[in-house]
Order: C-alpha cells, then sequence, then structure tokens
C-alpha cells in the first residue's frame, strides 16, 4: 500500500489516461467536445497532488524507481507543458474532426512516459519510460493521418527513433556487461575499480542514443522534418517536454553513475554542446517557415543546456533545471501563437504574420516576449537562466565555450527580431481582419507572459528550488 | 550426463525414420500410372487462374499488427505463471491490472473497426 | 569451448548488419528489418551477459523480455504508419518520402 501511495502521480496519470481513452470509446462522435476539458481539468488535479510529494525523497523496488526533488521537479515541469499543450489542441483538434478522445489519452501517455523517465533509478526502468514518450511521439506526429507531411514525419521518426533507441540499448547492455547491474547507484559503485573500455564504448553509444533525443548536433537532421510535418501542439510538446525529459534522464544517468568516466564524456558532450550552438543558430537564420525556425532555435537551446552538464556542477544542474522550466513557457508561448494563427489562416510562413501586431496585439507581444527571453535579452527570465549557465562553464574554466555561447545568442537574436520586425513593421494584408483568440487560448497566452516575464524580475524563488535540488546531485 | 538424455534421442530417431519407412513403402507399393490430368497443380479440382503474387487485403495487415502485438504480449504470463506458487496476491492482482489494460486495447481495436473483414 | 566473447562478437556482427541494413536498404519495411536485428543483437549481449557475469540474478532475461515486448510494439507502430503512407502514395521506398526536405 504505501508503494502505492508513492507511486500515486504516475497511477493518477495512467488512470487519468485511460480514461480518456474509454471514455472516447463510449461517447458519441459529435459529444467529445468535452475530452479536451476534462484532460486540462484532470492534469491540473495531478499538478496539485505533486505539490504534496515535494519533500518526498524515497528509493522504490530495490532501487528501480526514484521519488526525490529532482523527479518531482521535472514531473511538475511535463504536466505543466502538457497543460499548456492540451489548452492549445482544444481547437486544432476539432479542426481535424476525428478521434478526440485518442489525442488527449496519447498526451497524456507521453507525459507518462515523461515523468517514468524523470524517476528512473535503473536501467531497464529508463528505457521504458523512454521508448513508452517516444512511441507515442510516433502517433502524435503522424496524427494529421490524411495529411501527407504529418504521415512522412511520422515515418521518418519511426526510422530514427528506433534506430537511435537501438543504438542507446546497445550501449546500456555494455554498461550492464561491464558493471554487472542495471541499478544506477550500483553502477557508480561497481565502477570503483579500473575502467574497462567495454565500459567506455557503451557511454559513448548511449550519448549517441541521447543525443538523438535531445537532438544535438551531429544528430539532430530528424527534427527540424519533424517538427515542420507534426501536428503544431505536438510540435511544440515535442521540443519543450521531450527534450527536457531526455536531459532529465541523461543527467542522472551521466552524473549518478558514470562520475568515474566523467573525464571521458565531459569532453565529448563539450564538442557536442559547441556544433550544437553553432549549427543550430547559423542554420536558423535563413528559415522562412516559423514552425522550422523554431525548431532550429530549439536545437540551439539543447546546445545551451548541454553547457550545465559540461559544467558537472551544482550550478550547472540548477542552470538547466531554470532554463528548461524558462525553456518550456517561452517556447510554447510562441508555439500556442503558431497554433492561434494557423487555425486562423492555416499557414506557418513568416511572411504571412506580416502586420500580426494590429490584427492581434496580444499575440504579438506574446511572440515578442518569448523569443527575446529565448534570446536571452534582460530582464526576461531566459536572461537570467542563460547567465546562470554560462557562469557555471566559467567557473569550470571553459572560457571559450562561454564565448562561443554568447556570441551565438547574440546571432539568435538576429533572426528572432527578423520576426518580430515582420510582426510590428509588416502590413496586414488588405483583406485581413483581427484575429480573435478564444478565452482558452487567451488564457494559456497570458500564462506563459506573466511567467516568463515575473522570473526575468524576480528568479530568486525559482534559483533557491533548482539548487536545492541540485545540490543532491554533488553532495560533497 | 549425456546418457540421460538417449531416451530423447532414441525418440528422435525414431519420430525421423517412421515417415521416411512409411513414404518409402508406399513409392514401392503403388501403382505408377501418371497422366497430363494427374501432374496438374491440385487446386480443388479446378484450373488454376490468375497470378499467385496478389496483393493482400489491407485488413490482413491489420489483423496481422494486432495479433503481434497480443502474441509478444503474453510474454510476460509465462515467467508470472511459472513462479504463479511463489508469488503473492499482489503480483496475481497486477497481471489482473496488466490484462485489463489488454483487454481495453482489444475493446479499441474493436470498436473502431480494425477487427471487421470487409 | 564457446566464451562470453564469442557471443559478444555475434552481437556485435549483429547489429553492425542491423545498423547497415537500417541505413542502406531503401524499402521501409527492409530498415525496420534492420533495426529489428539490432535490437536483437542486444538482446545476445544481455542474455550472454547475464549467463556468463551474474548467473544467479536473472536481470538480463528480464531486460531482454522488456525489449523484445518493446521492440513488437514499437514496429507495430512503424507498420502500420508504413501501410498508411502507402494508401497515399503507393510506395514503401524511404527515397520517395521527400516532400519534407530532409
Amino acid at each position: 500500500m504505501e508503494l502505492v501511495m508513492s507511486l500515486s502521480i504516475e497511477i493518477l496519470t495512467a488512470i487519468l489516461a485511460t480514461g480518456l481513452l474509454i471514455i472516447g470509446l463510449v461517447t458519441p462522435k459529435d459529444q467529445r467536445r468535452g475530452i479536451g476539458y476534462l484532460t486540462t481539468a484532470g492534469l491540473l488535479g495531478i499538478l496539485g497532488a505533486t505539490l504534496f510529494m515535494n519533500n518526498v525523497d524515497k528509493t522504490l523496488l530495490d532501487g528501480m524507481y526514484i521519488i526525490d526533488p529532482y523527479s518531482t521537479f521535472f514531473k511538475q515541469l511535463f504536466l505543466l507543458a502538457a497543460i499548456l499543450v492540451s489548452v492549445g489542441s482544444y481547437d486544432y483538434i476539432r479542426r481535424l474532426g476525428y478521434n478526440q478522445g485518442e489525442y488527449f489519452s496519447l498526451l497524456v501517455y507521453a507525459t507518462l512516459g515523461m515523468m517514468i523517465l524523470a524517476s528512473a533509478g535503473d536501467l531497464i526502468t529508463l528505457y521504458l519510460g523512454l521508448e513508452l514518450m517516444t512511441i507515442t511521439f510516433f502517433i502524435l506526429t503522424a496524427y494529421r493521418k490524411k495529411d501527407a507531411k504529418s504521415s512522412e514525419a511520422g515515418i521518418k521518426y519511426v526510422i530514427l527513433g528506433a534506430m537511435s533507441s537501438a543504438v542507446l540499448l546497445y550501449g546500456l547492455s555494455l554498461i550492464y556487461g561491464a558493471t554487472g547491474t542495471t541499478v544506477i547507484k550500483d553502477i557508480a559503485a561497481a565502477l570503483q575499480q579500473d575502467i574497462q573500455p567495454i565500459m567506455l564504448l557503451g557511454t559513448i553509444f548511449v550519448l549517441v542514443g541521447f543525443g538523438f533525443k535531445i537532438s544535438a548536433v551531429p544528430f539532430h537532421m530528424w527534427s527540424p522534418d519533424i517538427y515542420e510535418g507534426a501536428p503544431t501542439p505536438v510540435t511544440g510538446f515535442l521540443a519543450v517536454a521531450s527534450k527536457a525529459a531526455g536531459f532529465a534522464a541523461m543527467i542522472r544517468l551521466f552524473i549518478i553513475a558514470l562520475p568515474a568516466l566523467q573525464s571521458y564524456w565531459v569532453v565529448i558532450v563539450m564538442v557536442l554542446a559547441a556544433f550544437t550552438v553553432l549549427f543550430g543558430n547559423f542554420v536558423a537564420i535563413p528559415q522562412t517557415n516559423i514552425k522550422r525556425l523554431l525548431a532550429y532555435s530549439s536545437i540551439a537551446q539543447a546546445g545551451y543546456l548541454l553547457f550545465g552538464l559540461v559544467a558537472y556542477s551544482a550550478l550547472g544542474v540548477a542552470a538547466i533545471l531554470f532554463h528548461s522550466i524558462l525553456y518550456v513557457f517561452a517556447n510554447l508561448g510562441a508555439f500556442i501563437v503558431v497554433i492561434a494563427f494557423g487555425n486562423h489562416t492555416g499557414s506557418d510562413e513568416i511572411k504571412d504574420y506580416s502586420g500580426l501586431a494590429r490584427r492581434s496585439p496580444l499575440m504579438a507581444a506574446v511572440m515578442l516576449l518569448s523569443l527575446l527571453s529565448l534570446a536571452g535579452i534582460p530582464p526576461l527570465a531566459g536572461f537570467v537562466s542563460k547567465f546562470y549557465l554560462f557562469t557555471s562553464i566559467i567557473d569550470k574554466g571553459y572560457f571559450w565555450l562561454a564565448f562561443v555561447g554568447i556570441g551565438m545568442s547574440m546571432v539568435s537574436v538576429y533572426y528572432y527580431l527578423v520576426v518580430v520586425k515582420v510582426m510590428y513593421m509588416g502590413e496586414p494584408p488588405e483583406d485581413s481582419e483581427p484575429i480573435k483568440l478564444p478565452v482558452s487560448i487567451q488564457a494559456a497566452l497570458y500564462v506563459t507572459m506573466f511567467i516568463t516575464v515575473f522570473f526575468g524580475i524576480y528568479p530568486s524563488p525559482l534559483t533557491n528550488v533548482a539548487l536545492s535540488v541540485a545540490k543532491a546531485f554533488f553532495p560533497f | 550426463m549425456l546418457q540421460n538424455y538417449a531416451g530423447v534421442g532414441v525418440f528422435f530417431l525414431i519420430a525421423a525414420i517412421f515417415p521416411l519407412i512409411l513414404l518409402a513403402t508406399a513409392w514401392l507399393v503403388r501403382p505408377k500410372r501418371p497422366s497430363p490430368e494427374k501432374l496438374s497443380t491440385y487446386e480443388c479440382g479446378l484450373e488454376t487462374q490468375g497470378p499467385t503474387w496478389v496483393q493482400f487485403k489491407i485488413s490482413y495487415f491489420l489483423y496481422a499488427l494486432i495479433f503481434v502485438i497480443f502474441d509478444v504480449e503474453t510474454v510476460f504470463l509465462y515467467p508470472w505463471a511459472v513462479k504463479f506458487q511463489a508469488l503473492t496476491l499482489f503480483a496475481f492482482v497486477e497481471m489482473i491490472i496488466f490484462i485489463g489494460i489488454l483487454v481495453i486495447g482489444l475493446w479499441y481495436a474493436w470498436k473502431e473497426g480494425a477487427l471487421e473483414w470487409l | 569451448m564457446i566464451t562470453l566473447n564469442h557471443y559478444l562478437i555475434l552481437g556485435a556482427v549483429l547489429f553492425c548488419i542491423g545498423l547497415y541494413g537500417a541505413l542502406a536498404k531503401r524499402s521501409a519495411v527492409a530498415v525496420l528489418m534492420g533495426i529489428e536485428l539490432m535490437l536483437n543483437a542486444v538482446n545476445i549481449n544481455l542474455l550472454a551477459f547475464n549467463r556468463f557475469l551474474t548467473p544467479d540474478k536473472m536481470v538480463g532475461h528480464v531486460f531482454a523480455i522488456f525489449v523484445i515486448v518493446v521492440a513488437a510494439a514499437e514496429v507495430a507502430v512503424g507498420l502500420a504508419l508504413v501501410i498508411n503512407i502507402y494508401r497515399d502514395r503507393s510506395t514503401t521506398m524511404v527515397d520517395d518520402f521527400d516532400w519534407l526536405k530532409w
């Protein structure tokens, strides 16, 4: 019974997901509008339940499952992202006209996979969580099954996602072979003696696998295509939450299980981070499709997040936690604008955003703030988190990497401002009318805007939480 | 060690030889009067028509997909059934939940028409 | 005498064949088969490690069972998407999936 209580968040999420599927089955086709609202309400309830878990620090099932402040932090992040995405999906999914129950059910299942990933204390649990998330995203990506782009994106994602899972799994099997255990804590203990080459090989394979999942260069080639082809709410969820989940598992695995190989993997991660930041920002410049632009910018953001892992310190991990929260709100703010705009005009091209400020001041303002926050302009939240990330690596003496990061942030300001310029300086099309937003979308936009500004001006509460959570990784 | 398996080996040997003997006797004693009619491909007594490399119906693949998933899920039932005596009530309830989820999946496939052969 | 190394080499060779198939084949179905080979290589590794290093614990076996099940789910989704795209374009060749630029 105690076990069930400790796992209550995951169990509730599973019940919600399965329940939504059943409700979708038993209600007639024309009465399924309520399922979206039910999803949001259910997720809000679960988010409320996680608040009681903030101080729980337990290891369950012989170390296979860990519930600690770190995993709870990430669970809250995933739930927030899922809530915003579900709010953004109401209209979008209604327009498709079919299968509302499945969509929201899959959304919740993906959230469940991420939660398991963040709590995994064992390689098997880690793999299961990762696959639950990835397989659900395969289906969500191809959700517009009548649309050729969506199904093509789905099949590309299946092929590359399954391949990267296989590579990751091969690495995990080698780590299991080198240490004789799959429990993350025991792996570190088994590595106290000498390091075998097989262990190094396993680490590299695992890094490649995770590189795919968080779309670090040179394993990024799937993401722009899939981001463009997938339904826009799914793209937002994929870019934000699945990346954060990948980082959640990666940090735990590399810092807890593989500190003995730290001198090796830090070098590789450093090179990956530098390439990712350089490539993501430079290729974003010529993009004309807003979804592709955000895809490349999210590749660049993954590079910034990797900085925190390179730092290998409590400050670095805290900076990753802080940045992922802001990244969720800034990116989802931008994506919800893209969803609402797409619902209204059916276009994702940047040139069609011309004069958006006059057609809908709220949408333009949220887009502006989100993009500036992603670029790291003070006083927005993105500035604070980038400041922490760069401080953490400068503390360790990687000045050149910080230099690359700061330089590329300047570049990113350029392409973000191109969008802003189109929205504010451009003339709206002749026959355009003001865009009316549903109340739900408006509420979501106000929330993202408020949080982006609030944590930029007053970051200390979130900083303190992030630091106290991150300290658990570096008790010494 | 290996001797313990001698009985199994003898059975294998007999199982391999027995059908050969049957076929050989049949071949020896049967009358041999072939005709073109007898040598043609047997298909319910009718002439074969058209190429055999035809496309399967798409519902066939759907069936196969659903079958594969349910087939593979049973892999969890084997270790559970083997160790059933040693496991507690907790494991029993867990397996009921697992099967319940599978049943929901089957219900979904049914309701969505994946099991209809049109 | 067959040692752990033999199994590991078999696993590595199988993994490489699978990776080659997944990267070089043009048909989406063949690519999925290549991925299955890679996962089976992982299973060989897991079982061999379990047998030779920790024969009294069943961790490797349990891991392999989960890999089998998840691989089946993955391939089922993959094949369903292949069927879906085939209905649309009458092709399953990966090269023809070029409506989105790579």
